[in-house]
């Protein structure tokens, strides 16, 4: 819901990757209840060429099948010719992906940073 | 701390089991059989579940298959408190959907140290 | 060493196996009478499992050992792979008593397995065909190795199953360092993410494991994903093992059961029971207290309204809240003590048992029917009515039903029957145990009597008198008894039991049919309704149901007799005149007998005249035990305070009663 807000957003040139991009709010408690949700969100923004957005600054909780889901989403992303962007990821995020190993697939900047 | 819900027909074990995770700071809810327990999982959420096998009403392993199907519980870890030590029960278990087990007896601090375990 | 104390779930340990027990007997002896109900199978099983897991969890060992035999039995049964056969239910039902006897003996921390318990859990062993008790060996951890290459790849199922990788991840990291050199999504994942169930998982990850781990460590990860991934686990390839700078931990051998109790005899010290008790009670009778207290809070509102600013036109609002809340009050009351109400069927439920047991022992078959027994009776009479309720049953078919062939030849059906009926009647409970066996001998019942010097020879008596003789104490003797119904007691004693519970045992019986004993007992032993009365400056209650009447007596009605005891004249009879003030040393009470009142108080159809100085009114008393805050009183059942704080004694009838008619018959 909060990705949606934001997805509208992108007209308002806050931000200069937000120009022509999607922007998706992964939401606070990230694990497999949730995904069904994220999974219709990320496959509303898949569109070739696209440039998306992810926020990940609120996650609190996340599990193998939410950094699975961003992982699959990504290769489809590029396969398709879009890009990936992050605007922020938590620590909780960024310390899941690390110990899977899946930090660099992800190109997940460190905690804080966008 | 975590949200639990302990489920089994023995009122001393269930609250040996109860007393044990609220001294270490989680909440937990009690049921005594498998149906009891679903009906107070489908108006909750909890990060874990704690269940006996034989239970009269609905036992752990029809249970669990319940729970499973619920989207709110797919991935919520649930382990068997069992005295089996034979594998088949595990298996029946785990063929259910259960995540683990916890041999009986065990003692406060074994239990701690797997809902510590299974909760990350 | 733990940091929870178990101790505290001992005793809720122990009420449940009881309760287990009770029902794995009655499910047992429902097997046995031929039902083929699969559901009892399942019953008597998950009791026994239900103990042993209990008994391993708060450590009692011998307990643990004994049902773990027995359960691996159970559990052929219930897999089917046993029949259920006349042995094997009398072995199980010697297993619910030597059961019973190790937990009690646990609960009073004697040692637990003995002799007994130890030969029959090896007739259990025996009849597991040699399976015993299966050690749960833990396999000797191999050497740890360097470090670990460890190939793990998610089956779709493993989400689903509660197990992440991320959390195994977490505990690899705790045994040393975790490097992921390569995670991969499987070929296997959906091309489009659309076709993504997610709670599929489609990864793989090659991982590597840095630090001297066993193995076992290792493995212990994994343990709960058999059959939920591919996984290949090998020594680390480079880096030379270092020399082995720690010894390899030795196999632990698996902990065996604590070694049987040594073999002092059983001390025979009654244990003091120091349970404070428990009680469980239904929610229904809860949500009943919550509301009455929802009326309550009502009502006390509405009356400090009024009190605020109150105007006399408002009294009969005050006079209608204050009715309301007597209502309520008096409502509230019943409630609180319905929680200690319990049903007797858990009494009643010994007796499937006790009387199969002595149909084959003394040869005679019974037909045992059970009714009332959702009646509820106090908790603390519950745990008292047993003992004599088992010795009128085991009388009843000991010494009222017939031998089959006698019953034959007596034109009566072979098979007896035995009824236990519970039921309310007025504000007593009613438990009945009757028999359609041959009744009271009169005249053995008579002689045995002028043998005894009860009666004097040749005296008429009524049948009502002749059934009252065996309730006298001396009555029936060790030589009489035989060693079921006997152990030295008679019926002087069951009726000692039921009047220390305020209630009374009667017989009604006939020749050729059969004989009725009924016990009558209060509702409840903790409130009475009672006279309060005033002896000198002391308060003493008279519970009200003893109450005949009360009179003041014109001092010619009183006659003095021999032995300077006094009586006087009521309905035809003459009564002994008690004084309570002497009987209980008042001081400053009235002594001249036409000054004070004399309350005429009933016990078992026996009648005497208390002499008090006054009534002061008739008010109800919650009973407090005398015997638990100061000692046992003579002719006191107990202390009660009063609305003005002051505290009263509650007269015992039963025993007033007695000591009145002896100074009477001194």
């Amino acid at each position: 819901m909060a990705g949606k807000r934001a997805a509208k957003q992108k007209d308002d040139g806050r931000e200069p990757a937000a120009d022509d991009a999607a922007v998706v709010v992964l939401p606070p408690d990230c694990r497999l209840a949730a995904q069904a949700a994220l999974k219709a969100e990320l496959l509303g923004v898949l569109e070739k060429g696209a440039i998306v957005v992810l926020d990940g600054s609120q996650v609190e909780r996340a599990d193998t099948a939410a950094l699975q889901l961003l992982v699959l989403f990504r290769r489809e992303l590029q396969a398709c010719g879009g890009t990936l962007d992050w605007r922020g990821a938590s620590e909780t995020l960024n310390e899941a992906a690390g110990l899977l190993g899946l930090a660099q697939i992800l190109e997940l900047p460190a905690a804080g940073l966008a | 701390m975590a949200k639990i819900l302990a489920v089994d027909d023995s009122v001393s074990m269930r609250g040996m089991v109860a007393f044990t995770l609220r001294g270490a700071g989680h909440e937990v809810a009690e049921a005594e059989n498998g149906q009891l327990a679903l009906d107070i999982a489908r108006g909750s959420s909890f990060d874990l579940v704690l269940a006996d096998v034989n239970m009269p009403v609905m036992d752990g392993i029809a249970m669990v298959r319940e729970l499973r199907a619920m989207d709110a519980y797919k991935g919520v870890p649930i382990l068997m408190l069992t005295t089996e030590s034979h594998t088949e029960k595990k298996m029946e278990g785990k063929a259910a959907g259960a995540t683990g087990w916890l041999v009986k007896p065990f003692d406060p601090e074994q239990l701690l140290a797997t809902v510590k375990r299974v909760l990350g | 060493m733990s940091a929870v104390d178990l101790t505290q779930f001992h005793k809720t340990f122990f009420e449940e196996s009881r309760e287990g027990l009770d029902a794995m007997e009655a499910a047992l002896l429902a097997l046995d009478s031929g039902s083929t109900d699969h559901e009892l199978v399942h019953t008597i099983f998950r009791a026994a499992h239900s103990i042993k897991g209990g008994a391993a969890t708060f450590g009692f060992s011998d307990v643990a050992a004994f049902t773990h035999v027995a359960e691996s039995l159970l559990e052929e049964v219930r897999s089917e792979r046993r029949a259920v056969e006349a042995e094997l239910i009398d072995l199980m039902l010697r297993s619910v008593d030597c059961l019973r006897a190790m937990l009690a003996r646990s609960s009073s921390g004697q040692p637990v397995a003995d002799a007994d318990s130890e030969a029959l859990r090896g007739e259990l062993m025996r009849l597991a065909s040699g399976e015993a008790a299966v050690a749960t060996v833990v396999a000797p951890k191999a050497a740890p190795a360097n470090g670990w290459d460890i190939r793990f790849v998610a089956l779709p199922h493993l989400l689903q199953t509660g197990n992440d990788p991320l959390r195994l991840f977490r505990e690899l990291q705790q045994l040393g360092r975790l490097e992921v050199r390569r995670a991969f999504v499987v070929d296997r994942a959906p091309a489009r993410l659309a076709d993504l169930d997610p709670s599929q998982c489609h990864l793989g990850w090659e991982l590597r494991l840095h630090g001297a781990v066993a193995r076992g460590d290792v493995d212990a990860v994994f343990d709960w994903l058999d059959g939920d991934c591919e996984l290949a686990v090998e020594a680390m390839a480079e880096e030379t093992p270092a020399a082995a700078a720690e010894p390899a931990p030795a196999g632990v051998p698996a902990a065996t059961p604590a070694p049987a109790a040594d073999p002092r005899p059983a001390r025979e010290t009654a244990v003091a029971s120091s349970e404070g008790g428990s009680i469980r009670v239904g929610i229904d009778k809860v949500d009943a207290l919550i509301n009455m207290m929802g009326e309550l809070v009502i009502t006390q509102s509405m009356l400090s309204d009024i009190g605020e600013n109150f105007q006399l036109s408002q009294l009969e609002r005050l006079r209608e809240g204050l009715l309301q809340l007597e209502r309520t009050t008096r409502e509230l009351q019943e409630s609180v003590m319905r929680i200690r109400m319990l049903p007797i069927g858990s009494v009643f439920n010994r007796f499937p048992r006790l009387v199969r047991d002595l149909e084959r022992k003394l040869g005679k078959q019974v037909k045992l029917e059970l009714h009332g027994e959702h009646t509820e009776l106090d908790k603390t009479v519950l745990e008292k009515i047993g003992d004599p309720l088992v010795h009128l049953v085991r009388n009843a078919i000991d010494h009222g039903l017939e031998m089959p062939a006698q019953r034959k030849a007596a034109g009566k059906a072979e098979t007896g029957t035995l009824k236990l009926n519970a039921y309310h009647e007025g504000g007593n409970i009613v438990v009945q145990i009757s028999d359609d066996g041959a009744g009271l001998n009169h005249a053995a019942i008579v002689a045995k009597a002028q043998q005894r010097g009860l009666i004097a020879a040749g005296q008429e008596l009524s049948d009502a008198e002749v059934a009252e003789l065996i309730f006298q104490p001396g009555f029936s003797t060790a030589a009489q008894a035989t060693d079921l119904s006997g152990r030295g007691v008679g019926m002087d004693v069951v009726r000692r039991n039921v009047r220390d519970l305020g209630g009374s045992v009667g017989v009604r019986s006939e020749s050729g049919k059969g004989s009725v004993f009924t016990i009558a007992l209060p509702l409840t032993l903790a409130i009475i309704d009672g006279l309060v009365t005033a002896v000198g400056h002391e308060r003493y209650i008279v519970p009200l149901t003893s109450i005949v009447e009360s009179l003041r007596l014109r001092p010619e009605a009183v006659r003095r007799i021999a032995g300077g005891g006094e009586v006087f004249h009521f309905r035809d009879e003459y009564l002994p005149i008690m004084r309570l003030h002497r009987a209980f040393g008042c001081a400053d009470a009235i002594t001249d007998i036409e000054r004070g009142i004399v309350v005429v108080i009933e016990d078992d159809n026996r009648r005497v005249g208390l002499l008090v100085d006054e009534l002061l009114g008739q008010q109800q008393a919650v009973i407090k035990s005398l015997e638990a805050h100061y000692r046992r009183v003579q002719g006191v059942s107990g202390a009660t305070i009063l609305s003005d704080g002051s505290v009263a004694l509650i007269v015992d009838v039963g025993g007033v009663v007695r000591l009145g008619r002896r100074s009477k018959a001194a």
